[in-house]
């Protein structure tokens, strides 16, 4: 997925539970249709967790890569519900 | 006869890393993010352990110790654990297992845990709880534990197999009549699945269960007559490294092993690493961990000793505990989340 341009980043490695994914999902809320936000993290958990929200919300999921150790990579284009 | 607690604790380490079981997730997902992955997971573990401690209890392997009901002090002391465990970050067992995962946030949090389960159990805080257990610890005539079972006049062990066999019965019914999407990226090995990738809820409640039942007979045997718990192991470590009492018994190499069995299951998964939060988030979960250490001993027990443990036996007092540290994580989950519109 390096083809793909990202819109926004958001770090929230380090972050304890449940911020990577409440920072995610209001992020992703504040972007445009068609956006792509990039997401980096740590937490293995919502590393399982953003996916299935993000879909759940209408937000399509690009990849989920695991950059190096806990360290990961989540590509999500916003359904833009603003 | 205390190393099965280490064998015990490093199974245990390992179902929490790979199921990424956290109580605090399952509870506050459900409001946050209406989310009911994690706390299915809870319930099937619940449900398993519950047949389990009943034919074991049937057969006379175990005696069922259900935690005596203390109203006050499961209902205040088991809030204040709720509210506890959302500033902290994850429950007693989740800060337990993240410790071993490297994460600094959850040893800050375990931190507090300790420092204040020791002063509510015996230091500066005891007599706070001791107020509240003593006055208010109602029992049955013949001096037991209130459970649901007695309360109706029933006996325990029949109640609970008859109990977790209808419930599952009446969740598969509805489980396959509305089946959950799948959000699977791609196929796995079979390796991979158990290994590197995150259980499923359902095997990790299995799996959990299934460590909650062999833990009981195990524990027993050293004279412990009960299965998982966290906060007494956490306490007796601490306690055993500053006084002159070595207090390791089975309970806190039950955490020992959760640390290096979780520490073992994201090493190879490739999940391990030391990382921080910002120095502002680590002052948050240790005084997350602080009201979870006040609430776990004031009320007995913490999410694991009430609601995964106590809640099978049908103990009333760990059904109160258990209602309460949800309505307090739901609580603490509207002031720091919803209010301020942070999701």
């Amino acid at each position: 997925m390096e083809n793909v341009e990202v819109t926004k980043t958001l770090d929230v490695r380090g972050e304890i539970c449940p911020y990577p994914d409440v920072n995610t999902m209001t992020t992703l809320k504040q972007m445009k249709k068609g956006e792509i936000l990039e997401v980096l993290l740590d937490y293995p958990m919502s590393v399982e967790r953003i996916p299935r929200g993000a879909k759940k919300h209408g937000h399509k999921v690009l990849a989920v890569e695991q950059v190096e150790g806990p360290n990961h990579r989540i590509l999500i284009e916003a359904f833009g519900l603003k | 006869m205390i190393w099965t607690g280490l064998l015990v604790g490093l199974l245990f380490g390992f179902a929490l890393q790979r199921g990424r079981f956290c109580m605090n997730s399952a509870f506050r997902d459900i409001i946050l993010m209406k989310d009911y992955t994690v706390f299915k997971a809870v319930a099937a573990a619940i449900l398993i352990e519950m047949f389990g401690f009943a034919l074991m209890g049937m057969t006379g392997m175990i005696t069922l110790n259900p935690k005596p009901l203390l109203l006050g002090a499961n209902i205040i002391g088991s809030f204040v654990f709720g509210i506890g465990m959302v500033v902290a970050g994850g429950c007693a067992s989740g800060i337990t297992y993240r410790t071993g995962e490297g994460m600094v946030g959850a040893m800050s949090a375990v931190l507090g845990f300790s420092v204040i389960l020791l002063s509510t159990g015996g230091g500066l805080l005891s007599p706070i709880a001791k107020g509240l257990q003593e006055g208010s610890k109602i029992m049955t005539p013949d001096g037991k534990s209130l459970t649901v079972a007695n309360v109706l006049g029933l006996p325990l062990e029949i109640t609970m197999l008859v109990l977790s066999i209808v419930i599952a019965a009446v969740w598969i019914y509805f489980a396959m009549r509305n089946p959950e999407e799948s959000y699977d990226t791609g196929k796995a090995s079979l390796s991979d699945k158990i290994f590197k990738r995150g259980w499923s809820w359902l095997l990790a409640g299995v799996v959990i269960g299934l460590i909650g039942i062999i833990s009981f007979p195990l524990s027993a045997a050293t004279g412990r007559n009960y299965p998982l718990g966290i906060s007494s192991g956490w306490a007796a470590i601490l306690k055993s490294i500053v006084s002159d009492t070595v207090t390791i018994k089975w309970d806190a190499m039950l955490i020992i092993g959760i640390v290096i069995g979780a520490a073992v299951a994201a090493l190879i998964a490739k999940e391990f690493k030391l990382r921080a939060p910002a120095p502002g988030v680590l002052i948050q979960t240790f005084i997350g961990g602080m009201l979870m250490g006040f609430g776990a001993s004031t009320s007995t027990g913490c999410n694991v000793g009430h609601i995964l443990s106590g809640v099978p036996m049908l103990s009333i007092g760990s059904i109160v505990a258990g209602i309460s540290i949800v309505l307090g994580a739901w609580v603490a989950v509207y002031f720091f989340f919803i209010r301020t519109g942070k999701a």
